[in-house]
């Protein structure tokens, strides 16, 4: 984000992928403290979840029944699609088409509001069943989850200022764009270890 | 370089040096110790004297609370002695950072808002509930209503005061994310956005009054503060950083 | 930067890895989905073979995405071993809590 103008606008900037002796680093090394320390961090609330739930496992498994796991289908399915949109975008604005790149972007865009609206539903449906932050496992529930799904929001404002960096022709920087693919990847990396812990393991 | 030597082209480029900012950077160095002078001054009060960190238990009853004060009747009250005459060292803290944020290519107008939202939350967030415990441990055969009155009261506007924080944090985060001077390195916006985050779970400490989302809680509590040290840390180091870098005799635009 | 280097990336080859990895994500997650407690209207029984699947699933799907998503399968050696690393502490700790 703080790199200088590429001067060929069309042309993505070097190197555009690894090849089998050049590692690429995608993004670059600022972005990767940022999903790496994010990535420990949730890694400590899943412990300390796990430590919770072995006190009380019995409390955990009967609140956790009343998850509605097709909707941790749904939408863990609409997060990898989200994800898949996103690689296929970086590939895109790599090979130099970066309208098609800012379209795959807005597809993933799509999937994340998907994600965020199906989240909305399941939490109120909870809430009016009466599945609040009181019970033990619910309030590590809502907590998880809704740190995730701001992790989300905060992934839709990166996709869009992605799309807009293709948009401008005198930008386009694919290390920009690889940052915020980076950044959204990890979401849908967090989502699957909170789908697994938290929907399915007794 | 003297004025007598000065071109007209240089004319522009040190109008701003020219107008009484002195040559060498002494002024800065001094302004920056304050910073960890303070935080230290900071921990040493929170921690041994006020107990305020780690926090006493939210789920004690009234005899409880009251043999809280009773024990720490002492360290409270030098604590804040100790306070009284170092928190000025907050504000010059988060003007300092303001400072070196104004020399930033993102404008002022985030330095203004890092500020403001320190300077507010500083009051709630720092202030209260140190007063809090010295009055309740100034009388100890007050009513226990009372007594529990100014435990909840100081320890939730301490732990609740997150709202000011998160908004000079964001601030900062985002003058960092913006700024082509470089002034701060991105890697610390992205820390300050971990403790945004942990602001946001902090809010729980407002609803349950046990477990691991209480005041004390570990996930609230005890990770948060382990973020907060690190971020704390960093920006120091940074803000080092970043004084020793600037070039004597500059000062950032008004 | 003033020499673009356009690595051809094997444009079809790449995306083809993307899309299989996409595939076998997808499915796994369906997988799972029959495993899952909030099921059958008896109460849920505490499973370990159940639990330590979810475990290992959690593993390989993690694994899938940083590899091919993030495109770590062709990062510089630290970040590959970080990635490994946090995977198999996460994982091993929630196993190791589990059972003890």
């Amino acid at each position: 984000m703080t790199e200088s103008r590429s001067e060929s606008a069309v042309l993505p900037d070097p190197p555009a992928a690894a090849t089998a002796k050049a590692p690429h680093l995608p993004g670059d090394g600022a972005i990767w403290v940022m999903v790496l320390g994010d990535m420990i961090i949730f890694g400590a609330y899943f412990l300390i979840y796990m430590v919770h739930r072995a006190m009380t496992p019995e409390a955990f498994l009967a609140a956790q029944q009343h998850l509605n796991v097709t909707v941790g289908v749904i939408n863990t399915l609409v997060l990898l699609t989200s994800s898949w949109f996103v690689v296929r975008g970086v590939c895109a604005a790599r090979d130099g088409h970066p309208e098609r790149a800012a379209r795959l972007l807005c597809g993933a865009g799509a999937c994340g509001l998907a994600f965020i609206a199906i989240k909305a539903y399941e939490w109120s449906t909870e809430i009016s069943h009466g599945y609040t932050v009181h019970n033990g496992f619910f309030s590590f529930y809502y907590v998880l989850t809704g740190v995730h799904v701001f992790h989300v929001t905060l992934g839709l404002l990166i996709l869009g200022l992605c799309v807009r960096e293709l948009s401008v022709p005198a930008r386009r920087r694919i290390s920009f764009v690889e940052q915020g693919a980076t950044y959204w990847h990890m979401v849908d990396l967090l989502w699957v270890v909170i789908f697994g812990l938290l929907y399915v393991m007794r | 370089m003297s004025v007598s030597e000065l071109t007209p082209d240089d004319e522009k480029a040190t109008a701003v040096a020219d107008s009484a900012a002195p040559a060498s950077k002494r002024d800065l160095n001094i302004v920056f110790w304050i910073f960890p002078a303070f935080f230290g001054v900071f921990g040493i009060v929170f921690v041994p004297l006020l107990r305020v960190i780690p926090p006493p238990r939210p789920d004690v009853g009234y005899a409880g609370m009251i043999s809280f004060f009773e024990a720490h009747h002492t360290t409270i009250r030098i604590g804040l002695v100790l306070l009284c005459l170092a928190f000025g060292g907050a504000a010059v803290a988060n003007g300092y950072v303001a400072y070196q944020m104004k020399r930033m290519t993102s404008g002022p107008v985030f330095a203004y808002v890092y500020m403001g939202g320190m300077a507010v939350g500083v009051l709630p967030g720092m202030l209260l509930v140190a007063v809090c415990f010295d009055a309740a441990s100034m009388r100890l055969d007050r009513a226990p209503r009372v007594v529990g009155f100014l435990y909840d009261l100081g320890m939730l506007s301490f732990n609740g005061s997150l709202g000011c924080f998160s908004t000079a944090y964001l601030a900062f985060a985002i003058a960092i994310l913006l700024d082509r001077n470089k002034i701060f390195p991105k890697w610390l916006a992205y820390l300050t956005i971990w403790q945004i985050v942990t602001e946001l779970l902090a809010t729980m400490m407002w609803v349950l009054p046990a477990g691991p989302f209480a005041w004390n809680g570990s996930m609230t509590f005890w990770l948060g503060t382990a973020i907060f040290a690190i971020w704390l840390n960093c920006q120091g180091l940074m803000l080092k950083k970043a004084t020793d870098q600037q070039p004597a005799g500059t000062r950032p635009p008004e | 930067m003033t020499r673009p280097t356009i690595i051809r990336n094997s444009a079809q080859g790449s995306t083809r890895a993307i899309t299989i990895a996409w595939i076998v994500l997808c499915a796994l997650t369906i997988g799972t989905w029959s495993l899952a407690p909030a099921h059958s209207g008896v109460a849920a029984v505490a499973s370990v073979s159940i639990s330590v699947a979810v475990v290992v699933l959690g593993f390989i799907k993690g694994r899938l995405i940083i590899r091919y998503f993030m495109e770590v399968r062709t990062a510089p050696r630290w970040l590959r071993l970080a990635a490994d690393g946090w995977l198999l502490v996460l994982w091993t700790a929630v196993l190791v809590i589990y059972l003890v």
